[in-house]
């Protein structure tokens, strides 16, 4: 447990130490689209879903935050371990493979949850959000971060270069986010070509309308669907990072 | 009879064509002082690296302490300590203190008993003023010192160190040279490869001499020198690596 805790603290070190790059930008970054689509677009935009566009956006903008800082700490954490070499220092020791990618997987989801957290701080003082479900919130914004600290996880083993995680970035993880519910809902691009069909066959469309829904109420079948694909897809991911680790992939020669 | 400190059975180990080690079987003693030795290129890192699970045998098997290297490396790797040849140190956020003290960690030791041990060593490799250094602000010879007090951080039973003595000055040579003899004195294994023939010979009970992944030669230094009719180690070594014309 202490070679567990060990490593979970380089991971969140890490981060901590250079704050000023790892969490100061993906919040500012934010907070800048919550000023311009919350403040100057949505008084144009008026009502969607019945509640002003400021709050309807807010949920989606956390959302996004968690998922990125997820995402970024073990991919960024993890290929850098592996370019300088010092990912040997964890391999040698008594640490289980699981341990070590557990380790990572965690210390990406501090991190999502600790901007996330920020920007939510942020969007209160844009805007009023009611809490419908703190507790479902919470539990969804968790199971977000593990799945994508997973996905993160499995790019950080993958990519052979820095540019591998923005590709990722650019490629996948981007269009999931702009096309995932966050700016819009599926009911307003109803008709929309190609527009329509990519959000509905995005899976975090669904996360994203029931994380909404747990901030600021509505149907509790959504809030638990999204969940439950968020669980599932989640799991899949760190099945995948985990078993990635224990055949050691890119990791052992 | 206790099982050896590190046995390998048949290791093979290729890298598409390339044969790194082929079919190396080899035991070294608990307690024993081993030489790995051969030229650029033998197979030494491979080998080692294999047994520490940093690297996956094609074939073949490993036993550290009578236990598999692959299926109970948590166990096997509380048994050693390594010092790689690359110098790798987890640096970029933290000082050559910390360094020690997260290796600590890693192998479980509560920071109570790690801080002591981290100030000890980092006295005795002469690091105490560079104790709060970045990796990038010390010199070469301060880093290989830092990865071998890493390396013994926790005590290890079975101490493997790859050219160790690599870029070393020559107090850091004399002190390491006595460090590993008292480190033996206490009954346990070191594993070490070097370039040098004249410290293997003065410091190793046996030596294994690998060439293009095969064992050439396996015994005591004094011992290959009189089969092989050489008067020094070098000779033994040349004569077995450049063919048998010489
Ligand atoms: N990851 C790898 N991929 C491909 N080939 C490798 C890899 N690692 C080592 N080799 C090859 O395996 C052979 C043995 O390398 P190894 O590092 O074990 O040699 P060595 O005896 O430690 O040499 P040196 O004295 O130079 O350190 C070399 O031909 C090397 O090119
Ligand atoms: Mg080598």
């Amino acid at each position: 447990m202490i070679g567990f805790l060990t490593l979970l603290k380089r991971e969140i070190v890490r981060f901590l130490k250079d704050a000023l790059d790892t969490i100061v930008p993906p919040t500012v970054g934010v907070i800048l689209f919550m000023l311009i689509f919350g403040l100057a677009l949505g008084a144009r935009l008026g009502e969607v879903d019945g509640v002003p566009y400021i709050q309807f956006v807010m949920p989606g903008l956390i959302l996004i935050s968690v998922i990125r800082n997820s995402f970024m700490n073990p991919a960024y954490s993890l290929f850098q371990s592996r370019w300088e070499g010092n990912i040997a220092d964890f391999l040698v020791s008594p640490l289980s493979h699981t341990q070590i990618a557990l380790a990572i997987i965690l210390g990406g989801v501090l991190r999502g949850l600790i901007v996330g957290a920020l920007v939510l701080c942020a969007a209160l003082f844009l805007t009023d959000l009611p809490f419908a479900q703190p507790v479902l919130l919470f539990i969804y914004a968790l199971a977000v971060s593990v799945g994508f600290a997973g996905l993160g996880c499995i790019v950080g083993l993958w990519t052979k270069g820095w540019e591998g995680v923005n590709t990722v970035n650019t490629f996948v993880l981007d269009p999931l986010v702009m096309l995932g519910g966050v700016f819009y809902s599926l009911e307003m691009v109803r008709g929309v070509p190609i527009i329509e069909p990519l959000t509905a066959l995005n899976p975090l469309t669904y996360i994203t309308e029931g994380f909404r829904q747990t901030v600021l109420g509505g149907s509790e079948a959504q809030m638990l669907t999204g969940l439950g694909l968020t669980l599932a897809l989640g799991a899949i991911c760190v099945g995948a990072a985990l078993v990635l680790f224990r055949v050691g992939y890119h990791l052992k020669a | 009879m206790s099982t050896p400190a590190i046995s390998i059975e048949h290791l093979r180990k290729c890298y598409g064509d390339l044969v790194a080690v082929d079919d190396l079987t080899l035991q070294i003693e608990r307690g024993e002082f081993f030489g790995l030795l051969g030229p650029n290129g033998a197979g030494k890192t491979t080998t080692i690296n294999t047994v520490v699970g940093l690297v996956k045998p094609t074939s073949g098997h490993i036993f550290v302490h009578g236990l598999d290297a692959l299926r109970d490396y948590r166990r096997v790797h509380r048994l050693i300590g390594i010092a790689h040849q690359e110098i790798i140190l987890d640096g970029q956020f933290l000082n050559a203190r910390e360094i020690l003290l997260y290796q600590a960690g890693y192998f479980g030791i509560p920071p109570r008993r790690a801080k002591p041990r981290a100030d000890e060593l980092l006295e005795r490799f002469g690091l105490w003023e560079k104790r709060s250094a970045r990796v990038r602000e010390l010199s070469g010879g301060q880093k290989r010192r830092l990865l071998l007090a890493k390396a013994l951080m926790h005590d290890p039973e079975i101490l493997i160190l790859d050219e160790p003595t690599a870029g070393a000055d020559v107090e850091l040579r004399l002190q390491l040279w006595e460090m590993l003899q008292s480190f033996h004195r206490q009954g346990k294994t070191i594993l070490l490869t070097t370039h040098y023939l004249e410290e293997a010979e003065r410091l190793c009970e046996r030596v294994v001499i690998l060439h293009e992944g095969r064992l050439r030669a396996l015994g005591a230094p004094a011992e290959l020198r009189r089969s092989h009719h050489r008067e020094r180690l070098e000779d033994v070594f040349l004569e077995l690596v450049r063919g048998e014309q010489e």
